[in-house]
């Protein structure tokens, strides 16, 4: 018991003696996952925000003078597990990045309730680019039926007519994400007489295509579109190798486009194609800041390969628009340590310059495009980056979606959830 | 001593087997739900409600479904994951084709849908047994994903595939949907599940448990005494499906706010049933104990890895200090030295990392992440070699020492 006694009593003397530093500044958490199925794709991007977010910390000091105090949640990418960060993280924090459509469509309803924004670069929920009924969400640059449509702008030298009697296979993950440009897709198909052809890949079954690659070995289609997340890029493109499926007429989304599943096949993949909003320069000066106050530092989990990849830099460009965001709320606020309510208003306020870009040192990192009170995308448009067997090459110039169609379909698939959600309130000071 | 059993007579049959035969268990069980009903709901933060208390009761709730099929009436069961499923969506298509109905009235209704599915699926059982039923009603869970994955109906055709569930209110009080407060939605799943547990115990306890521990313990020998298998192992699919239902139902409704058909795929049958076998098969408490294992735990490992140790509040540290006395003190009067030892190891590694912390030392979230899955399964792993018979047998085990404490046996 003696001895129970004095251990209690260095417990509690440590226990009172020691005091830490509480963390001060600007508190944005980012809901990573870097374990589980999918943190191979997660795992470069998550560095690439965390490295940029250190950057402006060791370079200027935070955002604004103030420090960010970037805080990683671990999912690894389960809803169940997302739901729980986010009720831990929300407390003081101004944003939200829930990273996984799963977790976006269980968060964005609580966001009216809870007045955090969620910002989702390039994913979640295509109609949250309606900032009138989506206050609080953001998915800038570009959203899945933007993507959508700049696939299918490039695949018919921006004429949908060129695509009638055509055949374009969809090979998607059968998930919420999967399935969200399907809508797009079947408009056009019924628009301009192709024909669409979705394939559904379980969860399952991400590691083994062999069903699906039948499939579209049977049917010839003109394009294989792919909607892939973490295993199944890299199952899909090998199983594409296998069969011998032309890789030129093979385009993924921008989360198909990840440099390390490529290297697996090497020169066999060569011709496969991917739109993106965001690519690697090397030489940009964004990368040589990162390398001397992050990298040279040592305060960097990434590799050198990871940094030459499409998905590293997506993160940094990702972590770049939030920043944008803080700096427009504190310019306008005129305050340092800027709030929930007031980084909505920068996140609504980004305007994403080519001047802007070149002061930041990311030209060509990513297309300028700005956000406004009714549009929180601001559809930036996009490249095509095609696989040359060593690295991604952009083979296009910049690709803008069809806006005049997706808009209409984005008013009323948010007029829907707005309905199916009710009370829900909409924001009228906006005027268009 | 501790645990006095001595003067409580049982003077009639009625009183022998009543509810609690002893005193001290009602008195324990009081104090337990007063914690549940008055102190938890006065004290809980958000976040203690929406990553603790209502998943824990949930899933709970859904164990203690698959109790009475599993460990009751001896029918293994892979499908319990698709039985809350059909819960969820049956309570789903109600609460949006009669958007009128009263939600509890709703998540009541829908335990009856998962009931037909599951008497259906348990047909099988008449003929099959053992691991044949297990692969039988595997069949179950992939057939009913499949379901909800392809019948756009079910989800009213949403594009993305997902079920969200809509603001409900009752007297226009929000209890689901994301205008709901944790409060009221903490008060209505504990409501249920009291209920609920308050069903069962007594259906175990009666004609019903009898005939189904029968037919568990050897079904030749209970159709010799006159029992009708098909209605014993049909009741008990049924009984089980409504329960488990009920929970998928309060699952969606009460905590998740959405739901993808792949959320209801065999890994969440694994947890239920895990959380079933570690608590203790054919038992009620054994539930909650594997549920607080199971998905209480992980949470508060991440909470305690998370937070800066040295700078909680000197209640939470003498608090701290004062349990790890009381368990070491209560170990070494029982000459429980193993338990003793680990008791101080893990102690002394909370301390140690609360004063690595004030160096500077912090864990990535990935990391921790790691440890907790390490530490999790290593803990599952224990506490079977320890008692193979679950946690509810480790607390019977204890009760027991209690009782004839000072004197062993």
């Amino acid at each position: 018991m003696k001895k129970l006694t004095r251990l209690a009593a260095v417990v509690a003397a440590t226990a009172l003696t020691a005091g830490a530093v509480a963390a001060e500044g600007l508190n944005v958490p980012n809901l990573s996952y870097r374990t589980g199925p999918f943190a191979s794709t997660g795992i470069p991007l998550m560095n690439g925000q965390r490295d940029y977010m250190d950057m402006l910390n060791a370079r200027d000091g935070g955002v604004g003078g103030v420090h960010v105090d970037f805080q990683e949640c671990e999912t690894g990418y389960s809803t169940e597990k997302g739901v729980e960060c986010y009720e831990k993280t929300k407390g003081d924090a101004i944003v939200t990045q829930p990273w996984s459509t799963g977790i976006t469509l269980q968060v964005l309803p609580k966001t009216n309730v809870d007045r955090i924004p969620i910002l989702a670069p390039g994913y979640g929920f295509s109609p949250m680019a309606d900032g009138t009924v989506f206050q609080w969400a953001f998915n800038a640059p570009s959203s899945y039926w933007d993507g959508a449509s700049m696939i299918l702008n490039y695949l018919s030298d921006n004429d949908l007519e060129n695509l009638r009697g055509k055949k374009i296979a969809f090979l998607h993950l059968d998930h919420p994400y999967g399935k969200e440009p399907i809508p797009f897709f079947e408009a056009k198909a019924a628009e301009y007489g192709f024909e669409f052809l979705p394939i559904p890949v379980g969860l399952k079954e991400m590691q083994n295509q062999s069903a699906q690659w039948l499939q579209i070995r049977r049917e010839r289609p003109d394009n294989v579109i792919m909607w892939g997340w973490g295993a199944m890029n890299a199952g899909a493109i090998s199983e594409a190798v296998k069969t011998k499926y032309p890789m030129d007429q093979f385009i993924g989304v921008w989360w198909s486009g990840h440099s390390a599943d490529l290297a697996l096949v090497g020169e066999d993949g060569a011709g496969y194609k991917t739109i993106t909003w965001s690519k690697p320069v090397a030489d940009a000066g964004v990368m040589a800041a990162l390398q001397e106050h992050v990298i040279d530092t040592g305060m960097t989990a990434s590799s050198a390969e990871e940094r030459a990849g499409v998905f590293y830099s997506r993160g940094v460009v990702m972590s770049m628009i939030l920043a944008e965001g803080i700096a427009a709320a504190q310019a306008e606020y005129g305050v340092g340590e800027i709030n929930a309510e007031q980084l909505r208003w920068g996140l609504e306020n980004l305007n994403v310059t080519d001047e802007r870009l070149a002061e930041l040192g990311m030209t060509g990192m990513i297309p300028p495009f700005a956000t406004s009170c009714s549009d929180h995308t601001g559809h930036s448009g996009g490249w095509m980056l095609e696989w040359n067997g060593s690295e991604f090459v952009q083979v296009s110039d910049l690709l803008t979606p069809d806006r005049d169609a997706i808009a209409p379909m984005e008013a009323a698939a948010a007029a829907d959830y707005a309905a199916a959600n009710a009370p829900w309130p909409v924001n009228d000071s906006c005027g268009g | 001593m501790l645990y006095r059993t001595a003067g409580q007579f049982k003077t009639s049959y009625r009183r022998d087997q009543a509810l609690f035969p002893v005193k001290q268990d009602a008195f324990l069980l009081g104090i337990i739900l007063i914690f549940a009903w008055v102190i938890f709901p006065l004290t809980a933060s958000e976040f203690a409600f929406q990553a603790l208390l209502i998943p824990i009761l949930i899933y709970s709730l859904a164990a203690l479904g698959l109790n009475v099929l599993t460990g009751y009436a001896g029918q293994l069961s892979l499908g319990t994951a698709a039985f809350m499923g059909v819960g969820a969506y049956a309570c789903y298509k109600l609460v949006t084709i009669f958007p009128w109905m009263n939600p509890i009235v709703a998540i009541l209704l829908s335990g009856f849908f998962a009931a037909g599915i599951g008497v259906v699926f348990g047909i099988p059982s008449l003929r099959i047994k053992g691991f044949y039923l297990a692969i039988a009603t595997l069949a179950a869970q992939f057939f009913l994903v499949w379901l909800f994955e392809k019948w756009g109906w079910l989800y009213n055709y949403n594009a993305s595939g997902a079920i969200q569930v809509p603001n409900l209110d009752i007297a226009g009080h929000y209890v689901a949907g994301p205008q709901a407060g944790s409060l009221t939605q903490y008060y209505l799943v504990l409501g249920i599940v009291t209920v609920m547990t308050l069903l069962v115990i007594n259906l175990t306890r009666g004609y019903l448990g009898r005939m189904w521990k029968a037919t568990r313990d050897m079904d030749i020998a209970a159709e010799l005494i006159g029992i009708n298998l098909m209605k014993s192992k049909l009741t008990a699919f049924a009984v089980s499906s409504y329960v488990v239902g009920v929970a998928g139902a309060l699952f969606v409704f009460m905590w998740r706010g959405a739901a993808e058909p792949n959320l209801f795929d065999i890994p969440l049958s694994f947890r239920v049933l895990f959380i079933a076998i570690i608590g203790g098969l054919g038992s009620v408490m054994g539930n909650y104990l594997g549920a607080i294992l199971i998905v209480g735990l992980p949470v508060i490992l991440n909470l305690v890895a998370d937070a800066h140790l040295a700078d909680l509040p000197l209640g939470w540290q003498v608090l701290f200090v004062a349990v790890v006395l009381i368990l070491a003190g209560a170990f070494l009067r029982m000459r429980e030295y193993w338990a003793l030892a680990i008791t101080l190891a893990v102690a002394a590694s909370i301390v140690g990392y609360g004063v690595a912390q004030t160096y500077g030392f912090e864990l990535s979230s990935a990391t921790v992440e790691h440890l907790n899955i390490m530490i999790v399964g290593s803990l599952i792993v224990f506490f079977l070699i320890v008692e193979p018979h679950g946690l509810t047998q480790l607390w019977r085990l204890i009760r027991e020492k209690m009782i004839i404490w000072p004197f062993p046996h």
